[in-house]
């Protein structure tokens, strides 16, 4: 069809006409299609990045005995649990920390004056989805090591590398003393051991008292995932810390909020930008929608024209600029958090939609072409 | 004559200058609430991690060493040392006393605990071994300075839910974990006998105490029961303080004693958690500060990550804004190819005709920037209510920069074309080349 032949024809003249013209448009919309690019990537990112963040915290699932009793004495758990917590699947890495805990006396020597410290024996399970990882915090030597918490080393006046003796009830364990640990939390005012070793201390073989799970993810997630547990595992008693799941849920609408507000506005104004580019092009054209009309075209069909051309220049200024959006919004998440942004598929063909749409809407002003009597524009009238 | 020209060109295109008046308001709307939105959220999102609970701890200097598991002291009362409760109105008195959002001391006793409707025809009472937590709800401080401040424990942990209401301070009252209440049948309105070697007394229960930790296996108590029974009247064991910080940088982190005056001042006047522990211990003789550095670690953290995060995106639409405005301004120049050819055929100077363009540019910008302005702090306060519930502060620094970005902006965005136009012959232009 010579039609549509002739409509390729002055589409090619009409991008072709003016290179720096069409450089300029190009950088416009392709600016525009990065920057939409870049944050929309960065913004879906962040917002995953900041639940990891959150595990700064330490544990936020805790796993306890159903019947707790207050006392020295607390009922326990099978150690067995482990196992079976480590086959619920859960997207993500889970970190958990099986403990037992016990009242034992201390001293820095076999004969010395002996006091009361809280001893944690404590074992690593990192359970992703079946494979159990079972890792002692503790390096493997002759000798069982231990990390002390500040207060029970200034109080036994411990030093790394001395010894530590605990008894308890007629038995006996020693260790070296690997690490004096401060962060202000109980664990300060606590010796930690391994959990064989603690658990022959207290008399208790293959029992624990609690387990503590560093579990990432949105609070809706692990919201889902505490009840999964809770589940499977219906002779222990399994519930969040407070204390973290809820002002973490609250803080992370904030800033998912502020970050998803701040991410509209700018897409809003970057729109905007590109639009108003688009527009300058569109009344440059007058002389050009002049002649066409002059020989007969259509307005109809001259609008088409107009349309298709931002059409086309949409397309390539989107996707050259969602590539390079994509790149830069790679390179800022390594800037704010250290790794690089993993690059999302949709938001590449979104960015692109966009920037067609933006540019179509930015032509939109030529609907006044329509009203445009040839002659006013040959004569030079404004 | 100037005057008449910038004025005729306003009053002869009003839609013109009206669309380019239009899109810089816009642009500087957009670039106003980014601002100051990310200026304020700072502060916003510190107080909201105040949620998190308390950030600093304060125990006895000569303290023994503490027999705690899963938060329950099992040291026998007579056990460790204590600090005067009298105290702790100074802690408002300290430099950042504005940046201490609460705080709540805290005493714990062991006890046995007993209700009549644990008690049925065939059974005596069954006393349920537990530990009471004696500490303050609603407590009002007097601080030296004459004024008075509420706190409590329900501010210090925020995430502790209560059922029925809290204990009023110094009655009679307590309020008791979900579990214990479960497992002793307790139930809101009835009295509670607590048994304790040194002391027998009956308390009302006001409130079933949610927390999701060892407090829900506890009663909590005025702290004044707990300083009866333990016989230690107007003391305390552990304080927990929560307080706004900053993020430490480099610099908060370096050791206050390697600091030279002027940097130690710095460092004492900047809100850094380890210079409000130093301002706590200097007004709390024989306690011992400890940062709880999971959660002041965690925090600064996540904080400096989003303020750069924040930061960045501002910067983003700060630069869309400017592209918004320089596009549109150039626009309304190119428009005036044939008035300035005209003035230049009439022998106006390009000096002239830039410097009249101009004036109407920045006029332009002036008028844009504060309507633009007026637009994004409406917005600002928008986005601000909605995510935060209260309005970002109103900041002469944003107007400044906004009306700076505006005029240049703008002039920028017209002197590319402006340029263009100077090197123009007039008659070409006037014949409509």
């Amino acid at each position: 069809m010579p039609d549509r032949k002739m409509f390729w024809r002055i589409m090619r003249r009409l991008l072709a006409a003016n290179r720096g013209r069409l450089f300029v448009i190009l950088l416009a919309l392709g600016t525009g299609a990065a920057i939409t690019a870049a944050l929309l990537n960065l913004q879906v990112d962040a917002k995953r990045r900041i639940t990891s963040e959150f595990r700064a915290f330490g544990p936020n699932v805790i796993i306890a005995p159903r019947n707790k009793i207050s006392s020295v004495n607390a009922t326990t758990l099978d150690e067995n649990i482990t196992r079976q917590f480590s086959e619920i699947p859960y997207g993500q890495p889970v970190l958990a920390v099986a403990s037992l805990y016990l009242i034992a006396q201390a001293s820095p020597q076999r004969s010395g004056r002996f006091v009361p410290v809280v001893v944690a024996g404590e074992k690593v399970v990192t359970g992703i989805v079946g494979i159990l990882v079972t890792k002692s915090k503790f390096a493997a030597g002759a000798q069982s090591q231990c990390r002390v918490g500040r207060k029970v080393a200034e109080q036994l006046h411990l030093q790394a590398d001395g010894n530590l003796f605990l008894r308890n009830g007629g038995r006996e364990e020693s260790c070296r003393v690997a690490a004096v640990t401060a962060n202000g939390g109980p664990e300060d005012n606590q010796a930690s051991i391994n959990l064989q070793a603690a658990q022959r201390l207290a008399g208790l073989p293959g029992k624990i008292s609690v387990i503590q799970l560093t579990v990432t993810g949105t609070p809706a997630g692990i919201q889902k995932y505490i009840n999964t547990l809770a589940e499977h595992l219906p002779e222990a008693d399994v519930h969040g810390v407070r204390q973290f799941t809820e002002g973490e849920a609250k803080i992370y609408n904030r800033i998912s909020g502020i970050l998803s507000a701040t991410v509209a506005l700018v897409l809003v104004l970057t729109g905007l930008c590109v639009m108003a580019a688009m527009t300058n092009v569109a009344m440059e054209r007058r002389s050009d929608v002049g002649l066409m009309k002059a020989i007969g075209g259509a307005t109809r069909r001259v609008l088409r024209l107009f349309l298709a051309e931002a059409a086309v220049l949409g397309l390539t200024g989107g996707m050259l600029g969602a590539t390079v959006g994509i790149l830069l919004s790679m390179w800022l998440g390594k800037a704010v958090f250290g790794i690089a942004a993993r690059p999302r598929l949709i938001v590449y063909p979104v960015a692109v939609a966009l920037t067609i749409i933006v540019a179509i809407a930015g032509a939109y002003p030529l609907r006044r072409l329509a009203n445009i009597r040839p002659a006013a524009v040959f004569r030079g009238e404004p | 004559m100037f005057i008449r020209l910038v004025a005729d060109s306003f009053s002869r295109r009003p839609r013109h200058k009206l669309l380019t008046g239009a899109a810089l308001a816009l642009g500087m709307a957009v670039a106003t609430a980014a601002l100051s939105v990310s200026l304020d959220v700072g502060d916003r999102l510190a107080r909201e991690f105040r949620s998190l609970g308390a950030n600093l701890l304060v125990t006895p200097q000569a303290d023994s060493l503490p027999l705690e598991i899963g938060g329950v002291d099992y040291r026998p009362v007579n056990a460790g040392a204590y600090l005067p409760e009298s105290a702790l109105g100074k802690l408002k008195t300290i430099f950042w006393r504005n940046n201490i959002v609460a705080f709540a001391p805290a005493m714990e006793v062991p006890a046995d605990a007993w209700t009549k409707s644990s008690q049925t025809y065939s059974t005596p009472p069954i006393a349920t071994h537990t530990s009471l937590i004696g500490t303050w709800a609603g407590h009002v401080v007097s601080v030296p300075d004459g004024s008075t401040y509420v706190t409590g424990i329900e501010k210090t942990n925020p995430w502790w839910q209560v059922d029925g209401r809290w204990f009023k301070d110094g009655a009679q009252e307590c309020v008791v974990g979900k579990s214990f209440a479960a497992r002793s049948g307790v139930k809101i309105g009835n009295a509670l006998n607590i048994n304790t070697p040194q002391k027998n007394l009956s308390l009302l229960v006001t409130g079933v105490l949610s927390g999701g930790g060892p407090e829900d296996e506890a009663i909590v108590a005025p702290i004044t029961i707990a300083q009866e029974i333990a016989g230690k009247a107007g003391e305390y064991r552990r304080l927990y303080v929560s307080a706004v910080t900053k993020p430490e940088d480099e610099f908060g982190r370096r050791d206050p004693n390697t600091l030279a005056p002027a940097d130690y001042e710095r460092w004492y006047c900047t809100p850094y958690i380890s210079s409000i522990a130093l301002q706590i211990k200097q007004v709390l003789p024989g306690a011992d500060v400890r940062v709880i550095r999971r959660v002041a670690e965690g925090e600064g953290a996540i904080l400096t990550r989003v303020r750069t995060l924040l930061w960045l995106v501002t910067f983003a639409s700060l630069l869309a804004a400017a592209l918004a405005v320089g596009a549109s301004s150039a626009a309304s120049v190119i428009e005036r190819r044939t008035e300035i050819g005209l003035m230049k055929a009439l022998g106006a100077g390009s000096g002239t005709v830039g410097f009249l363009l101009a004036a109407e540019q920045l006029l332009l910008a002036l008028v844009g920037g504060a309507v633009g302005y007026s637009l994004g702090i409406f917005l600002a306060r928008l986005v601000g209510q909605r995510i935060f519930g209260v309005a970002p502060e109103f900041s002469f620094l944003v107007l400044g920069v906004i009306i700076g970005l505006a005029a240049a902006v703008t002039l920028l965005g017209s002197a590319v074309p402006l340029r263009r136009a100077s090197r123009f012959e007039p008659a070409p232009i006037l014949r409509g080349e």
